[in-house]
C-alpha cells in the first residue's frame, strides 16, 4: 500500500553557526586556507596559510581563539598598508 | 433552597454581612453587564479603538527622492523634488456592502450570512502629501501640505456585537426584527457567509527572567533566560540566555563555574564580565555592584570569582567590544568596524525592552546584572527554579492582538507598495496620485484570507500558525459559547512531556478544570472559567508618572550600594528604579486601583522575599474578580446587595458600580500568589468568631462563589438551554420558478432546485445535438427527508444570483440514536416501546428512558443520581434546585425534602409491568433527569447500496455515504470467502459481476491491440498484425494498472500461449 504523503515537516531550526576556525588568506585570498595554531605552553599563537605559506604569530591568553589571531593579523595588515600609503 | 440560611428581615443594620446566597445577586449583575464572550468583545474593541490608530501612527512617513534621471534636452528648474506622504487620523464606518451595481448600503449580519458576504466595515485614513523642492542655488521651496481626507484603505471584518457592529446595544425586539437570535452573544466574525471564531493563543510572557536548573549530566548547571520584546515591535522577541557551567563538565574542560551569556547575532557565549566591560563598566567593583549589590554576601561573591578570573585578560571597554565583535557575523573586517558592530548589537539587539536608544548602558547593565543575580540566587539554593507552567507566566493573544499583528503587517505592506508606486511615478516625472497608489485590496483580502483559512500570517510565508480561526460550532448553544471561550497552546501535539498538559494550581478560577478534549490535544486546548477577565492592556505611562511622584529613585540618582536595603520596582518586566518604602507605595497603589483612579486591570505584585514590586499593565493576563476583605469582613454589605436587587434599570448601579466602590477588585494570576483568599463567606465568619478553628486570620480577599472556577460547559449555572434547529433539507415538486416552495414535504432524491445550463452549440460535424440544455438540478440527499423551511434568493458580492434552500426535519428518537445525561453517561437507544407497554407507577407515570443500572457502579456518576432526586423535588415544589458545586446541599437534605413531598425518600417507586400489569418485585429509582441529544443519529448514518455511482478513473464504487458509496468488501472479507472454499463465488462477485473488462491482445507482442468491434477489425500497429489477436477478460483495475505501467515505459505483456518449458539438456 502506498503511504500517504504526510504533512510537510517544518524546516529545521536555524542553530547559531559555530565560530569559524579556517579563514580566507589576506595575501593569496584563498577561501579557507588559513589555520591557526595555539600553543598554550609558550603562549604563542600562529596563523598560517597553507597555500602561500604566509604566516603571522602573536601572543595569546586563555580566551584566545583562532578568530582572535586572524583578526589581529587583519589589523596588522591594515596598519602596514596605511603606513605604506603615507610613506 | 436547601440549607440556605433565610435571613431575618427584622435585622436591617447598616453593617449587616452578606451570605453566600447573596453572592448570586453579584454574579447575576456580572453576567447581565458582561455576557459570556466579554473577552472577545473587549479585545476586539481595543483593537478597533486604539491599536489600529497606533499602528498607523507608528508607521514612518514615506519620503521619496527621485532617482537621478537623465533627460536629454530638458533641464528641470529644481535640483531635486522630494515627496513626503504621511498617514493621519483613521475613520472606520459601520459594516457596509457595495452591490455590483455600485449601490452601498449598511450590511446586517443576517444578510452577510445568507448571501455569503463578509461582515466588514470600510476603513479610511487622512493622507497628507507634501512636496519639497530644492533649487540649484540651495534654496528650498516647501509647498503647503495637501491633505486628502478619508482615503479608502481597506475593509476590516467586524466582530458581531462589538461597538462597531450594527447590532451593538440593540434591544431584544430590534434584534428579533433584524433576524438575529437575542440569545446570540456575538464575539465572532462572518467571512464569506461563514461564522469564524478566533481561538485565543497562549504564549510565554516576554520580558521576564526565568531561571531553570538543568538536569545533570549537562554542560550547564543553571540557565537564566529572558525573551525581550520592546513594546509595539513587530519582530520576534530577542532572547538572552545567561548560563552557569557545571562544576565539572564531562570532557574535563572548564574547571570553574563560569557564567556566560548569549547575545543576539554573536556566535559564541560571552563571559558576563566581558559584557559588562563592553557596556563601559570596567572595574571589578563596579561590575560586582551591579550583580551582587551586597559585598558582605561572600557566598555570592565567591560564585562570581571564576568569572572574574576568566575575564582577567580583557581589561578595557575597547578590547571587550572587539572580543564581542570578533565573534559576530563579520569576519575579516578591521577593528574599528568590529567595535562599531559590537556597540550596535549591545545597543539595539540586546535586551531591547530596556531600551534601544543611546545612553541606555546604565539601565542595561543593571538589568543584565539582575539576570545574573537571579541566576546566582537559584544556584545558591536561596530561590527555587521558576515554574514554566505557572499561569502568571502565560499571556493570551485574543482577537485584538491577533488582528493587530496581522493589520500591522498588512499596513506595512500597503505603505511599501505606496512607496514603490510613488517612486515609479516620481522617476517617470509624473505626479503622485494617491488614490491609485493606495491599494485597498492588500488589507481587505489579507485580513479575509487569514480569517477564512485560519492561517495566521501571509499566505505561503513561513511562520504562519494554522487553526487560529475556526468555523463557529453551532451544534448547541452551550457548544457555541464554549467555542467562543476556547484557547489553544501552540505546543506540538506529539510532545511526550506531560507537564504543559496538566492542571496547574494557578489555573484555579482562570481555566476550567474539567473542560478539555480527550486525546492528543488534552490539556493543551483549554476553556476559560466563567468569571475570567483577560486584560486588554493599558498605557504604562500613568504608572511611571505615579511612581515618579511617589519618590521612586531611578538609576541616575542612586548608587548600587543602596539596592539591598530598597525594593526594586519593575513595570512590565522592566526595572525602572528602587523605592525605600514599598509598604506605603503598594498600599497607595491598591487604594488608587480600588478607586478606579488607576486602571483596574493593573497588576500589583509585591514580592517581599525578593524585595521586588512588579507592576503589570500589559495585555493578555488572566485575572478574575474577588470580594475585598478587610479585618476579616467583606467590604460589600447587605445593603449593597439589596440596592443591587432593587435597582430599576440594569443601567444604574450594577457590576461596574460594585467595582468602582471598591468592594470587588480584579486580581491576576501573579498577584493572586500574594493574596490570602477565603473560599466561602463562612470561612470569614469562622475567622472572626472561632479564630482557633479558622484556616487563616489574614484573609485579604474572598471568592465570589467557588463554583465560578468552572467553564461554561462544566458549570450548571441556570441558563436557558437553547438547542439549535438542524439545517437539512429539501424536496422535489418544484414551483414555477424551479424551486421547492417553503412548506413542501420532500424526501429521497427529490429535486429542490431545478436548474439547466445551455450546451454550447459549436458542433464541428454540423449536426446539432438532440439536446440544447443540460440538467444541473440540486436534489436532496437520497437518505434525507423533511420540509422546506426557507428559500432564499439573493446575489453575492459579485452580483451573481444564487439560491439557498433551508430544510428542517423532525426527529423522533429511534433505536440507535445517541443521548447523554450531563454526567457523561452516554448511550444509544436500544429499544422503543409504546407508552402502554412501559412500566408505570401508582401515579400513572411512565418513564421516557430506562437506564440499565450497570451503567452506574463502575462509572460512579453519583451526580446523576442526585440530579434525579433533586429534579424530583424541584418538579414537585415548582422551584429551582441549586446544583452548583461547593455548596452545603447534601443528599440527606434533598431526601428529606423529597420525603416531605410524600415520596420514598431515596427516590424509589413501586412500578407495574406494562405488559402484564403485575407489580415489579423490586422498587425502581425514578425521577426527572436532563438528557441531551447528541449529534450521532441513525437517520444521519443509515446507509446501504446495491449499485450506484462509480469513480470515473478506476470504475470502483464511490466512497462514503454522502456520495451513495459502496461498502468495501475488503481483504479480510475476501479471506473469509477463500477459507469457506467459495473461490468461484468470490470470482463471480468480485470479477464477473462487478469489475469485468475485456481487452484484445496482440499475440506477437502481448500488448493491447486496437479493436473496432463495430467493424470487427483488430490491429496491432507495432507488429503490423491484423490477424493474430485474442480476446482476454481481465478486471478493469488490472487494465488500468497496465496502462499506467505503459505510461511509465514499462511494457506489461499478456502472453496467452504456454511458454514451452526449456527442455533439460540431459
Amino acid at each position: 500500500m502506498g503511504k500517504r504523503k504526510s504533512k510537510a515537516k517544518p524546516p529545521p531550526k536555524k542553530r547559531l553557526g559555530k565560530l569559524d576556525t579556517v579563514f580566507s588568506c589576506p595575501f593569496c585570498n584563498h577561501g579557507s586556507s588559513v589555520e591557526c595554531k595555539i600553543d598554550m605552553k609558550n603562549l604563542i599563537g600562529e596563523a598560517v596559510c597553507r597555500i602561500c605559506q604566509e604566516s603571522y604569530s602573536t601572543t595569546v591568553n586563555a580566551l584566545t581563539e583562532p578568530i582572535d589571531i586572524y583578526s589581529e593579523w587583519i589589523d596588522e595588515c591594515e596598519r602596514v598598508n596605511t603606513l605604506d600609503d603615507e610613506a | 433552597m436547601y440549607g440556605g440560611d433565610d435571613y431575618d428581615p427584622s435585622m436591617n443594620d447598616e453593617d449587616e454581612e452578606i451570605t453566600q446566597e447573596d453572592a448570586w445577586a453579584v454574579i447575576s449583575a456580572y453576567f447581565e453587564e458582561k455576557g459570556l464572550v466579554r473577552q472577545q468583545l473587549d479585545s476586539f474593541d481595543e483593537f478597533i479603538q486604539n491599536t489600529m490608530q497606533e499602528i498607523v501612527d507608528e508607521s514612518d512617513d514615506i519620503i521619496i527622492r527621485p532617482e537621478s534621471q537623465h533627460n536629454p534636452g530638458r533641464q528641470s528648474e529644481f535640483l531635486e523634488t522630494i515627496y513626503k506622504i504621511s498617514f493621519g487620523q483613521i475613520y472606520l464606518s459601520k459594516p457596509m456592502m457595495t452591490e455590483s451595481d455600485g449601490e452601498t448600503a449598511t450590511l446586517f449580519p443576517k444578510a452577510a450570512r445568507l448571501r455569503n458576504l463578509t461582515y466588514s466595515a470600510p476603513l479610511y485614513v487622512d493622507v497628507t502629501k507634501q512636496v519639497m523642492k530644492k533649487g540649484h542655488d540651495g534654496e528650498e521651496v516647501t509647498e503647503n501640505p495637501e491633505t486628502i481626507p478619508k482615503v479608502f484603505i481597506g475593509k476590516v471584518p467586524i466582530m458581531l456585537r462589538s461597538s462597531y457592529c450594527t447590532l451593538y446595544q440593540n434591544s431584544e425586539k430590534d434584534l428579533t426584527e433584524l433576524g438575529e437570535c437575542p440569545y446570540d452573544q456575538g464575539g465572532y466574525f462572518i467571512i464569506n457567509g461563514s461564522e469564524k471564531v478566533l481561538i485565543a493563543q497562549e504564549k510565554m510572557s516576554t520580558n521576564h527572567v526565568y531561571v531553570f536548573k538543568k538536569r545533570q549530566p549537562n554542560k550547564y548547571a543553571y540557565v537564566a533566560e529572558v525573551r525581550s520584546m520592546a513594546e509595539n515591535q513587530n519582530r520576534p522577541p530577542s532572547s538572552m540566555f545567561v548560563r552557569m557551567l557545571s562544576r565539572t563538565s564531562s570532557k574535563g574542560g572548564s574547571s570553574g563555574q563560569y557564567v556566560r551569556a548569549t547575545l543576539p547575532y554573536i556566535k559564541q557565549e560571552i563571559p558576563i564580565i566581558i559584557v559588562f566591560r563592553a557596556l563601559g563598566f570596567v572595574a571589578d567593583k563596579d561590575i560586582l555592584e551591579h550583580i551582587c549589590y551586597d559585598f558582605s554576601d561572600t557566598q555570592m561573591m565567591e560564585l562570581l570569582r571564576p568569572s572574574l578570573e576568566e575575564a582577567f585578560v580583557i581589561q578595557n571597554q575597547q578590547v571587550a567590544l572587539d572580543y564581542i565583535g570578533k565573534r559576530g557575523s563579520t569576519v575579516g573586517v578591521t577593528r574599528d568596524k568590529r567595535i562599531k558592530y559590537a556597540k550596535e548589537i549591545l545597543q539595539k539587539e540586546m535586551l531591547p525592552h530596556v531600551g534601544v536608544g543611546e545612553y541606555c548602558e546604565t539601565k542595561k547593565a543593571y538589568y543584565f546584572g539582575y539576570i545574573i543575580h537571579r541566576l546566582l540566587l537559584c544556584a545558591l539554593g536561596r530561590r527555587p527554579e521558576d515554574d514554566r507552567d505557572h499561569y502568571g507566566n502565560k499571556r493570551l493573544d485574543l482577537a485584538g492582538p491577533l488582528l493587530g499583528g496581522l493589520f500591522r503587517m498588512l499596513f506595512r505592506k500597503l505603505t511599501r507598495d505606496v512607496k514603490a508606486y510613488a517612486q515609479k511615478c516620481v522617476d517617470n516625472g509624473k505626479d503622485v496620485n494617491l488614490q491609485f497608489a493606495i491599494k485597498a485590496k492588500t488589507i481587505t483580502s489579507g485580513l479575509k484570507y487569514s480569517l477564512a483559512t485560519g492561517n495566521w500570517g501571509q499566505a505561503n510565508a513561513a511562520g504562519t500558525r494554522a487553526g487560529v480561526s475556526q468555523v463557529l460550532n453551532r451544534l448547541t448553544y452551550s457548544s457555541t459559547l464554549s467555542h467562543l471561550r476556547r484557547l489553544n497552546s501552540p505546543i506540538g501535539r506529539e510532545g511526550k512531556l506531560a507537564k504543559p498538559r496538566q492542571l496547574h494550581n494557578s489555573h484555579w478560577g482562570m481555566m476550567c478544570p474539567a473542560e478539555t478534549p480527550e486525546g492528543q490535544a488534552c490539556g493543551l486546548v483549554k476553556n476559560l472559567a466563567l468569571m475570567v477577565y483577560i486584560t486588554v492592556g493599558s498605557a504604562a505611562n500613568p504608572i511611571l508618572e505615579f511612581l515618579e511622584e511617589w519618590s521612586t529613585e531611578n538609576f541616575e540618582e542612586i548608587s548600587p550600594a543602596v539596592i539591598p536595603q530598597a525594593t526594586k520596582i519593575f513595570v512590565n518586566g522592566c526595572w525602572v528604579g528602587i523605592h525605600r518604602n514599598p509598604e506605603l507605595l503598594v498600599k497607595t497603589l491598591r487604594q488608587l486601583r480600588r478607586q478606579v483612579d488607576v486602571n483596574t486591570e493593573v497588576g500589583v505584585i509585591r514580592d517581599i522575599r525578593l524585595k521586588e514590586l512588579r507592576l503589570y499593565t500589559d495585555y493578555g493576563r488572566c485575572s478574575r474578580p474577588l470580594f475585598i476583605v478587610e479585618k476579616q469582613r467583606l467590604l460589600i454589605k447587605k445593603k449593597d446587595i439589596r440596592a443591587l436587587q432593587q435597582r430599576e434599570s440594569p443601567d444604574d448601579g450594577g457590576w461596574h458600580d460594585l467595582v468602582a466602590k471598591g468592594y470587588i477588585e480584579y486580581v491576576d494570576t501573579e498577584e493572586e500568589e500574594t493574596t490570602m483568599i477565603s473560599m466561602t463567606i463562612n470561612d470569614l465568619v469562622t475567622a472572626r468568631l472561632k479564630p482557633e478553628e479558622a484556616y487563616s486570620e489574614t484573609y485579604t480577599h474572598c471568592e465570589i462563589h467557588p463554583s465560578l472556577i468552572l467553564g461554561v460547559c462544566a458549570s450548571i449555572i441556570p441558563f436557558p438551554d437553547h438547542n439549535q434547529g438542524m439545517r437539512h433539507g429539501s424536496y422535489d415538486k418544484l414551483d414555477d420558478d424551479g424551486l421547492a416552495p417553503p412548506g413542501t414535504r420532500v424526501s429521497g432524491e427529490d429535486v429542490i432546485i431545478g436548474k439547466t445550463t445551455p450546451i454550447a452549440q459549436d458542433d464541428t460535424q454540423g449536426q446539432t445535438s438532440r439536446y440544447t440544455r443540460r440538467d444541473h438540478s440540486t436534489s436532496l440527499r437520497h437518505s434525507e427527508s423533511g420540509m422546506v423551511d426557507q428559500v432564499l434568493l439573493t446575489t453575492n458580492a459579485d452580483g451573481l444570483r444564487f439560491v439557498k434552500v433551508r430544510m428542517r426535519s423532525v426527529r423522533i428518537p429511534q433505536i440507535g440514536d445517541k443521548f447523554s445525561s450531563r454526567h457523561g453517561q452516554k448511550g444509544t437507544v436500544g429499544m422503543t416501546y409504546t407508552q402502554e407497554d412501559m412500566p408505570w407507577t401508582v401515579e400513572g407515570i411512565t418513564p421516557d428512558i430506562i437506564v440499565n443500572p450497570h451503567a452506574i457502579p463502575s462509572r460512579m456518576t453519583i451526580g446523576q443520581l442526585i440530579e434525579c432526586i433533586m429534579g424530583k423535588v424541584a418538579a414537585h415544589m415548582g422551584k429551582e434546585g441549586d446544583a452548583t458545586p461547593f455548596t452545603d446541599v447534601t443528599v440527606d437534605n434533598i431526601s428529606k425534602a423529597l420525603h416531605k413531598c410524600g415520596y420514598q425518600m431515596r427516590g424509589f417507586e413501586t412500578m407495574y409491568n406494562g405488559h402484564t400489569g403485575r407489580k415489579l418485585s423490586a422498587m425502581i429509582f425514578l425521577g426527572p433527569t436532563y438528557y441531551q441529544r447528541l449529534k450521532h443519529m441513525v437517520d444521519d448514518k443509515i446507509h446501504s447500496r446495491g449499485r450506484g455511482p462509480v469513480q470515473i478513473l478506476t470504475r470502483q464504487p464511490a466512497e462514503g455515504r454522502s456520495r451513495d458509496g459502496g461498502l468495501r468488501f475488503g481483504e479480510m472479507e475476501r479471506d473469509c470467502m477463500i477459507a469457506h472454499g467459495a473461490a468461484h463465488f468470490l470470482k463471480e462477485r468480485l470479477f464477473d459481476q462487478s469489475d469485468a473488462y475485456r481487452v484484445h491482445v496482440c499475440q506477437i507482442c502481448g500488448l493491447i491491440a486496437i479493436a473496432n468491434l463495430k467493424k470487427n477489425s483488430f490491429e496491432c500497429r507495432g507488429c503490423k498484425n491484423k490477424t493474430d489477436i485474442v480476446q482476454v477478460h481481465i478486471p478493469y483495475a488490472c487494465k488500468l494498472l497496465f496502462q499506467e505501467l505503459m505510461a511509465m515505459a514499462i511494457a506489461p505483456r499478456m502472453l496467452t500461449k504456454d511458454i514451452k518449458p526449456v527442455k533439460n539438456k540431459k
